[in-house]
């Protein structure tokens, strides 16, 4: 579940970083303009890369304890952790369809790995 | 803020190299790990990844991957971008099944049609539904 939200995390930080601060959402924008560190792209790739390292380990780690037909599904929890996410803190629209697609990609990898 | 509904060529482009790399990424990073002994102390292991070709592999995936994804992400939403990489079970299982040339059960299929299904759902909703850098 940690590595799930790492996952997520690390995601929507590298969106931050690739698009830039400003698509924050308001309330979260004008926090993060606040501070000088959060205002600027770079600190926000910096942070995408630092918890996709972090990821990593945490994954190797998962893989050690869990079989592969567990673990996978659980991995493509993070389709549905990215998508919550790019909603509440980036603002996107994910309609019903999108979700639907979420949702198909995820029972999807559940059959791959049985 | 609506948008076109036409993906552009550098989106498409980026989400195909990004499957290829993650492909890539995934095959040989298992090709490093059983490479290496079981059981054997940290130290060994990590001995044993540096002078293995596949981690070198891996690392330079992981960097381009990188640069491809950040081009990718500053033109489309990562909600419409992330779940189509999920291509990349496909693939993968394709060419390990390849390389093992073991059948493909049926539950297997079904995923695979699944996944295909979620990734042409979410093809067919707006790449970008927010403003980034690129806009004016």
């Amino acid at each position: 579940m940690a590595a799930v939200l790492v996952e997520s995390f690390a995601q929507v930080s590298l969106k931050i970083g690739a698009a830039g601060p400003r698509i924050l959402s308001s309330p979260l924008r004008q926090l993060a303009n606040r501070y000088r560190i959060t205002a600027i792209a770079a600190s926000w790739k910096g942070l995408g890369i630092f918890l996709y390292g972090m990821q990593i380990v945490l994954w190797t780690l998962v893989l050690h304890r869990l079989e592969v037909s567990v673990a996978y599904p659980m991995d493509s929890l993070c389709f549905v952790g990215v998508a919550l996410l790019s909603m509440l803190l980036l603002g996107e629209v994910v309609d019903r369809q999108r979700w639907l697609g979420v949702f198909c990609i995820l029972s999807g990898t559940v059959l791959v790995a049985l | 803020m609506p948008t076109n509904t036409k993906i552009p060529l550098a989106v498409i482009l980026g989400l195909v190299l990004a499957i290829a790399l993650d492909t890539i990424v995934q095959i040989s990073w298992k090709f490093a790990v059983t490479s290496l002994p079981e059981n054997a102390p940290v130290a060994v292991m990590g001995m044993g990844m540096l002078s293995d070709l596949f981690f070198y592999l891996v690392l330079l995936a992981f960097v381009a991957q990188y640069f491809n994804w950040m081009r990718v992400l500053a033109r489309a939403d990562l909600s419409f971008a992330q779940p189509i990489t999920a291509l990349s079970y496909i693939t993968v299982l394709a060419l390990s099944r390849l390389a093992l040339h073991e059948k493909v059960s049926l539950s297997k299929i079904l995923g695979i049609a699944l996944i295909m299904l979620g990734v042409f759902l979410i093809s067919q909703t707006p790449h970008r539904t927010i403003r980034t850098n690129l806009d004016p």
